[in-house]
């Protein structure tokens, strides 16, 4: 009879602790721990774009979860997406001129939504409504951004153009930035194949405001970082005479190919008599003004 | 040449007559149920020799199951720089797969193997038959409380081993590794689903195995041939035919379930 009471409380203290452990489980070391979240109320935001957000992302304010996303819907008849937050009660003093704003959590991490705080006196309560939205940045726009090609001047005050002849442009297409000392001074304008001396015609437009440019500056095709974009960086020269609309830059540098450094690195020891073949890095002699 | 093709024509018979014969002992066990409800004690005895007397095999390989894991996607992840992960990739790999299946494959070697053995020495020492004499059905007394007792067990000793794996898991990746313990649990937390991950991958999944293994291994107990060499055999067969079927089945429950 003992012997069968201990195996009664033995098999009872098992389940306890099997279901102790599907316990600790569900609570401790899944999302339910997230949503410990009392009485709340909703407010709603729209957004252009929301990117990878999902529902029950968490809303931050200065980095601390207050609430989570609800739903995620599409605002009907328009492409905006209609995003409900739902709030916890005891963050209940959310100005009214709030921006609700999508993060990302490190390089690759999942989306939430930051709130910054306005100014406003007044506070957002139940299905109230944040006019200020920023959307999520595309890391494809980012990168563009951080590449390059974002800085080009915006020629309010007019341009003037100038030309330049490179033997190799590389990747260099219209719309590309010109820059001198790392600022845009201006954008290509375009890029032609020149028929007569097989080399590429390169029409950049230079703000009007930048008309002290001495005539005998150098124009290089340069690429912004290891995988950029490419821009024309403007060197300037010592002339006294500036640059003047039509005129021709003579001293040119092409763009530098990476297969052509590689290929020179490789080579370099054995044979250097040939090491300038190839068109990159040639600067035209200079020929005088145009 | 015939013969032989005889012979696979036999096997594949034979291995379809033997599912048949299992299914429809399932049927015999699950109308035996409510006439097992007066042996409850003994339900409960076999949840002693199943469950609890297997804790200490499970609780071990769930550490080491845990400890390893942890330290393999720990070095893994240090490639990339994404060592903080290490917690939500041990709780989602041991919660999807390893728990469950690993768990199964123990419990059939530990407790299925010892139910068909029992099983086939009373089938070989008449002691079924005598039972029978004495009116007492053998499938009520001796089938479906070992039937029960792996059901139950299988669920709980499944929660300890995946508890014990976590454990592991943090034991060696914030004790020893040195990832911050913040981060460990916050991003298991923030990637483990209630629903998806525990209740889906280790209960669904465990349960369904523990009726497997109980099934396999009392039908191959109550079944086997009544000599010392078909108790063997039948012991053998209980422990492959419950692996096989339990990874074919996790492959078809994750498909499901996902």
């Amino acid at each position: 009879m003992s012997q069968r009471k201990s195996y009664a409380v033995g098999t009872g203290l098992f389940i306890v602790f099997g279901f102790a452990a599907l316990a600790y489980l569900a609570t401790q070391t899944t999302s339910v721990v997230n949503s410990h979240q009392g009485a709340s109320y909703v407010i709603d935001a729209q957004f252009v774009n929301v990117g990878q957000l999902k529902e029950r992302a968490p809303v931050k304010v200065a980095g601390v979860r207050v609430g989570q996303v609800q739903s995620i819907s599409l605002e009907p008849g328009k492409d905006v997406a209609d995003v409900k937050l739902s709030i916890d009660k005891k963050f209940g003093q959310i100005p009214t001129d709030s921006t609700a704003v999508i993060y990302t959590s490190g390089l690759l991490g999942d989306q939430y939504v930051g709130l910054q705080f306005g100014s406003a006196k007044n506070y957002l309560a139940n299905g109230g409504h944040l006019v200020l939205t920023r959307s999520t940045q595309p890391l494809e726009e980012m990168l563009g951004k951080f590449f390059g090609a974002g800085g080009v001047a915006d020629a309010i005050g007019g341009s003037y153009k100038v030309t330049a002849h490179f033997t190799n442009v590389g990747a260099l297409s219209e719309g590309a930035p010109v820059k001198m000392a790392g600022v845009a001074i201006g954008s290509v304008a375009d890029v032609k194949a020149d028929p007569v001396k097989l080399d590429a015609t390169v029409t950049l437009a230079i703000d009007s405001k930048y008309n002290q440019i001495p005539d005998d500056s150098a124009a290089a095709v340069f690429t912004s970082g290891l995988i950029g974009s490419q821009y024309v960086a403007i060197q300037p020269g010592g002339s006294p005479n500036s640059l003047k609309d039509g005129d021709q830059l003579v001293l040119t540098q092409s763009a530098m190919q990476l297969e052509d450094l590689i290929g020179k690195f490789l080579v370099n020891g054995s044979s250097s008599g040939n090491s300038n073949a190839g068109g990159n890095g040639s600067s035209n002699p200079p020929a005088g003004k145009h | 040449m015939s013969t032989q093709l005889e012979r696979g024509e036999n096997v594949v018979i034979g291995s379809l007559a033997q599912i048949g014969r299992c299914g429809l002992f399932l049927l015999r066990i699950l109308a035996a149920i409510p006439s097992s409800l007066r042996y409850a004690r003994e339900t409960v005895r076999q949840l002693w020799f199943v469950g609890a007397m297997s804790l200490t095999i499970i609780m071990t390989c769930g550490l080491f199951i845990g400890m390893v894991l942890s330290l393999q996607l720990y070095h893994v992840l240090s490639i990339f720089g994404g060592t903080s992960a290490t917690g939500s990739v041990v709780a989602l790999a041991v919660y999807r797969e390893l728990g469950p299946v690993v768990t199964a494959l123990l419990f059939a070697g530990r407790a299925g193997t010892s139910i068909t053995a029992e099983i086939g020495l009373m089938r070989a020492t008449d002691q079924i038959a005598a039972m029978e004499m004495m009116a007492v059905d053998p499938i009520a007394y001796v089938a479906v409380p070992r039937f029960l007792a792996g059901l139950v067990a299988m669920p709980l000793l499944c929660c300890v081993f995946c508890g014990m794996s976590i454990f592991g898991g943090q034991l060696v990746a914030v004790d020893w590794l040195g990832v911050d313990n913040g981060t460990f649990w916050s991003n298991m937390t923030a990637n483990v689903d209630v629903w998806d991950d525990v209740i889906n991958g280790v209960i669904w999944k465990s349960l369904v195995f523990g009726a497997v293994i109980a099934l396999i291994a009392v039908f191959q107990g109550y079944t086997t041939p009544p000599t010392s060499e078909g108790v063997a055999y039948a012991t053998t067969r209980t422990v492959v035919a419950s692996s096989i079927a339990i990874l074919a089945l996790d492959f078809v429950l994750t498909a499901f379930l996902m």
